[in-house]
Formats: structure tokens, C-alpha cells, sequence
């Protein structure tokens, strides 16, 4: 089945304090970001260069931009979860599973009764549950973020994806296709650091699903090779969407989109630092790949 | 390289970094996870529900005995890793440990006796050894770049701790200490690597949150009279991850090293790198590794110790090198509670 996919889609590492450049600009980004209203002028830049669709973790600058931006319902989002990034950094003090319960402490009891998390307030009964069950309920967790928001498609966090991956286990890949497909009613969408392995292992899988993966002339993230990545955007027949396109920053908008012309993408996500650079580099986007 | 044999890992202790090792181990062409072990034993239905096809224990002497593994890598809380070291030993197994190698020194010096004059393959987790962009500096220094060295200054920085916080982690009977020896360790590899053990070493530490150090600053001195410094915290805000920088001040230039680049600047051109400028972006670093999880490098770590224990040479980070960190742990911690210089030679 083919998905219909948003072209252009405003990436949200910037606003999570995310540089590959340097500490400099990830020390700016943490703070300039930290305003609600700063993302929101970001995303109403996007918004204004023709840019209709957004994807980002439940964090809680982004998640307040959208409440405040008032043409967030015209914009598609793709939530990336679960937020793997969050729940490791408190992993080593309270372990995984007490991460995440921590995370719950934020959710209102009728947010709780919702998810049958009001028997989950104690680690011991979270442990009695079964990996799919808890993924379930991680995954509807996370997804309260996002209610009442216009879904473009769910992404599977790529240090999941990768895990799964690693484990060569398909359940929990096809479990993520059903839960998203059966309670949200959109597509699935793998995000992955290791393209070049994951998707040999979904064609034996039968999981033909979106993924989004980096794709830069640098071979930046490019795992295992940029050689074999390209070989497979070219040869597979998925539908891939396309990150990391400005190579962590190392590339313009100028060198960076032409080398996505001749590839087989359905879609390209680019992170935003600034409203200068969201008009500038979408607007050097649609020139080049003609959206 | 024997690429015919595949070596039998089981990964000991599945923590955050157990389940990132026991991944990459997974992903290994030449390593086949032959086990997994954790004291609890609940976890056994997340292994095989995970689809891990490798049986988990949750008794690593049986596990051991039944399994008979070639290797194992273990990654259990550092007062842990003494006592499941001498399990292993006492089976000719060889080992990976994640660093540091153990929560005392005298607990890291019985950990290098059980080794010493045997045939084992013996690393330690000092993950830096194991970056394109450290390998690329490393290279820089040893070929002379920066002619003879003066100063070196280092620090490394993450927000991680701004309140007491529970766990073994925290707890300096078990942890041996805190941001010195679990996040400055790292670094303090880097530092031993590139300029050899340091001679002395004087230094303050901070508790300012916790029961163990939060914060600490050390003089260090090294061969050649090259001095340096090196600062660690985990409570400063605005590093989502620890970062590391280290700058080096020589004859010919000085270099600047971050998690994101090298900066050098040089007074007269050598070899290829010119006179003035030069910047490394690692970015711009050709890949090294066909799969990634967790952090940059663990795969090549975990790659470089299965292909060593297969060709029987030493991995890129020994034991005996994750002691001489160790040393300097002690030294750095002996200091800041006599409050007076100790050398490194004292510590035995």
C-alpha cells in the first residue's frame, strides 16, 4: 500500500537543544527554544513557506507551540515516539521502567484511568505485564501529547526500530504497525539509524512500511555505507522519507537538495534553527525538488 | 583475523548498557550471543519476548557452566564486577567490562592480578578509544603536530544531576564516587592515551546534591613537565549530553578537541595540515562501523574486542590501560581528601 506522505515536513531537533555542529549552537538553540513562542514563529515560517506538516517528540516546548499556533490543525504531525531520549537520561537513576512511571506522574487522573495506568503506580506491577502490553501502553502514553491534533503518520523512534532490529525480531515492528493502524487510524513510519541493515530485514519480515532515514551526499548517518543506502532508496521500492538531507548542518540548502533529485523519496524532514533559515532553506526545497 | 570461527559472547548484567552490548554483539558478524545473565530474573520474559534467540540466566556460575561461552562482556554495577570476574576467570573466559573496571582501586588492582601473565583477552569500556574523531587527534599528537607539549586543559560537562537521586549510582560504597570516577573517567582515558600516565596529581572535589562528588577540579603533571587540568561536573544545565573538550598547547600550535570537532592552529605548517586553521568536523569522518546503537563507537568496541579475542592480540583498550585510569581516579581522590599534591607513584 502506498501512504500518502507530506513532501516537506519541519523537523523538530533544533528545538530539543539537538546540534551536530557544535556545543555553541546547541547551547542556543536549548535556550532560544525553551520560549514556547519561539518554536511557534519557527512554525509559523515553515507555515508561511508552504511547509504543512511537523514531526516531534512529546516535548513539552513543542507540544505548547502547537497549542499556541493557531494554524496547528492545517499542519500534519508526525509524533516520534516513544520519547527514548527522555526516558534514558533518568534510566540510570530509577532503570527504564522507572522512567517511564516518572513520566506518568505528569498526567491527570482521568489521563490515567484512560490508560489503565491507576494499577501501574508501582514498578512491581509493571514488571508482571508482558513486553507487549507495556509497549502498548507506552505507546498510548505518549500519544495523549498528541490528541486533538491532525495525524500525518506515527514514527517508531528510531533507538527502537533499532533494538528491534538488533533483537531480529519482527513482533514488535508488526505489533507497532497494528497499534497505530487499529487506534490512530494513520500509517506506521520506522525511523532508523542503520537504513542499509534495517531494510533487507523488512523485506524477509514482509514489513513494508514508510521509513525515515538519513540521506545526505556526505554519507552522514549512513549505515552500514552511503553506497548500499543509495542502492536501496533506488532499488527497494519504499517509501522513504529523508533526514539528515543538510548532513547535520556540514551542507547549505543549496548543496544539499540536489542531491536528493535523482532519489526515489516520497519526503524530506528538515530541523529549523531560526525563522530566516526556515524561510530560506524551504524555500530553496520547493525551488529545487519542484514540491 | 579467524572469519570462519564465530566467538560465543553472553553479555552479564542487562542494565541500560547490557541491552545496548547485547545489541551490537547480536548485529556482529563473527560473535554469536550465547547468553544473557542478570540477578533478576524477572527479566528472562523480556529476553525472549524481545525475540533474543540467546537463553538468559539469572546465575551467572550456571550460566557459565552450561553455556561455557568463549567471552563474556559485562556490564553490572561496578561493585559487581570483582566478584563476576573471578567467576569468569576461574574458567578462562575472556572478559570485556564496561568501565570503570571496578568501584575501588584495590578491587581494580586484584582484577589485573587475576589477568596478569595469562593468556585472557582483557578491555575495558573506554569508549573514546574507539571514535574516529579521538583516533584522529591521538594521531595528531603522536606525529608531532604541536611539537613538544606544554598545557593540556580538559573538562567535561552534563546535566544530569541537580537533586539527591536513589540508586547504587549514587551510593559511594557501591559506585566508588561519583562524577569523577562514572563521567571524568572517560576522559581521563583520553588524557592517559594521549599523553601516557600522569605523574601527579592535585584536586578538589564537590558534593553539592549527593553523597558522592558532583563536581571536581584536578593539577595534573604529566612526562616532559606537560601540566594540565581537568575539571568534571554532572550539575551544570545546558548539556543535554556530557561533553568533553580538551585543549593542547605545544611548540608548533595548540589543538582544540570537542565531541564535535578538532581545531588546530599552528605556528608553521606540517605535513598536510598548513600553517593557521585547520578545523576536523566529525562529520566530515568517514564511517567505521555497519551499525549503530546507543553511542558512536560502541559498535567498533565491541567489533575490535570479538576480533582480538578470535586473532588473540590485545584490543585497543586493555585492562592494564583501564588501571592506569584507575590510578589516577585513586590519585585524584586521595588528593582531594588530604587536600595536598599525591603522586602517582604512590599509589601500589
Amino acid at each position: 500500500m502506498t501512504v500518502k506522505l507530506d513532501p516537506l515536513i519541519l523537523g523538530a531537533n533544533p528545538f530539543e537543544g539537538v546540534s551536530y555542529i557544535g556545543r555553541s549552537q546547541s547551547l542556543h538553540y536549548l535556550e532560544y527554544f525553551a520560549k514556547e513562542d519561539n518554536v511557534a514563529a519557527v512554525l509559523d515560517a515553515a507555515y508561511s513557506a508552504g511547509v504543512r506538516a511537523l514531526t516531534c517528540s512529546n516535548t513539552a516546548n513543542v507540544i505548547g507551540a502547537l497549542q499556541k499556533f493557531p494554524k496547528s490543525q492545517d499542519l500534519s504531525v508526525y509524533p516520534v515516539i516513544p520519547n527514548a531520549y527522555e526516558y534514558a537520561m533518568e534510566a540510570s537513576e530509577k532503570g527504564v521502567l522507572g522512567a517511564i512511571m516518572s513520566k506518568a506522574k505528569g498526567f491527570s487522573m482521568y489521563q490515567k484511568v484512560k490508560l489503565g495506568l491507576r494499577a501501574l503506580t508501582k514498578i512491581k506491577s509493571v514488571l508482571t505485564k508482558d513486553v507487549m502490553d507495556m509497549l502498548l501502553e507506552l505507546l498510548n502514553f505518549e500519544m495523549i501529547s498528541f490528541e486533538k491534533m491532525k495525524l500525518g503518520g506515527v514514527i517508531l523512534h528510531g533507538q527502537i526500530t533499532d533494538l528491534a532490529l538488533s533483537s531480529r525480531n519482527p513482533d514488535i515492528l508488526s505489533f507497532f504497525q497494528d497499534v497505530i493502524r487499529e487506534n490512530y487510524g494513520v500509517e506506521p513510519i520506522l525511523a532508523t539509524h542503520n537504513f542499509g541493515v534495517l531494510l533487507p530485514q523488512l523485506i524477509e519480515w514482509k514489513i513494508k512500511i514508510p521509513i525515515m532515514a538519513p540521506l545526505n551526499s556526505k554519507g552522514f548517518m549512513m549505515k552500514p555505507s552511503k553506497e548500499e543506502c543509495e542502492a536501496l532508496v533506488r532499488d527497494s521500492g519504499y517509501q522513504i522519507i529523508a533526514k539528515k538531507v543538510l548532513a547535520g548542518g556540514r551542507l547549505s540548502p543549496e548543496e544539499a537538495f540536489p542531491y536528493l533529485l535523482d532519489k526515489k523519496i516520497e519526503s524530506v524532514v528538515v530541523g529549523i534553527g531560526s525563522v530566516p533559515e526556515a524561510y530560506h532553506t524551504f524555500t530553496v526545497a520547493k525551488n529545487i525538488l519542484k514540491i | 583475523m579467524n572469519e570462519e570461527k564465530k566467538l560465543r559472547v553472553a553479555v552479564i548484567g542487562l542494565g541500560k548498557l547490557g541491552i545496548l552490548h547485547t545489541a551490537v554483539v547480536n548485529m556482529i558478524p563473527n560473535a554469536e550471543l550465547a547468553a544473557i545473565a542478570d540477578i533478576n530474573n524477572q527479566l528472562s520474559k523480556y529476553v525472549a519476548q524481545a525475540g533474543l534467540k540467546a537463553p538468559f540466566f539469572s546465575d551467572t556460575d550456571r550460566m557459565l557452566a552450561e553455556i561455557e561461552p568463549d567471552a563474556v562482556v559485562i556490564c553490572t554495577p561496578a561493585f559487581a564486577n570483582l566478584p563476576v570476574v573471578e567467576r569468569c576467570l576461574a574458567r578462562d573466559v575472556d572478559v570485556f567490562i564496561e568501565k570503570p573496571l571496578a568501584h575501588t582501586f584495590d578491587a581494580a588492582k586484584k582484577m589485573v592480578g587475576l589477568v596478569s601473565g595469562r593468556k585472557i583477552i582483557h578491555a575495558t569500556g573506554y569508549l573514546f578509544a574507539h571514535m574516529g574523531l579521538y583516533k584522529r587527534a591521538k594521531h595528531l599528537i603522536a606525529d608531532g603536530v604541536l611539537g613538544r607539549l606544554y598545557r593540556v586543559r580538559s573538562s567535561v560537562y552534563t546535566s544530569e544531576v541537580f537533586s539527591k537521586k536513589k540508586g547504587w549510582y549514587y551510593d559511594p560504597a557501591k559506585s566508588g564516587g561519583g562524577a569523577v570516577i562514572n563521567i571524568a573517567s572517560h576522559l581521563l582515558y583520553v588524557l592517559y592515551w594521549y599523553f601516557g600516565p600522569a605523574k601527579s596529581a592535585f584536586a578538589q572535589t564537590r558534593s553539592i546534591h549527593s553523597d558522592v562528588e558532583d563536581a571536581a577540579t584536578a593539577l595534573l603533571e604529566f612526562e616532559d613537565g606537560l601540566q594540565g587540568t581537568m575539571d568534571v561536573s554532572w550539575s551544570v544545565p545546558g548539556f543535554r549530553l556530557p561533553y568533553t573538550e580538551i585543549h593542547v598547547e605545544g611548540e608548533n600550535g595548540t589543538m582544540e578537541l570537542t565531541n564535535d570537532a578538532i581545531k588546530l592552529y599552528l605556528y608553521k605548517a606540517h605535513k598536510e595540515y598548513p600553517k593557521e586553521w585547520t578545523t576536523i568536523h566529525k562529520i566530515d569522518m568517514p564511517s567505521t562501523s555497519r551499525f549503530e546503537i546507543g553511542a558512536e563507537g560502541l559498535y567498533e568496541e565491541d567489533q575490535d574486542f570479538v576480533g582480538r579475542c578470535l586473532d588473540r592480540r590485545p584490543p585497543a583498550v586493555t585492562w592494564n590501560d583501564g588501571f592506569e585510569v584507575q590510578r589516577m581516579i585513586e590519585a585524584i581522590y586521595r588528593s582531594a581528601a588530604r587536600k595536598k599534591v599525591v603522586a602517582i607513584g604512590e599509589i601500589q
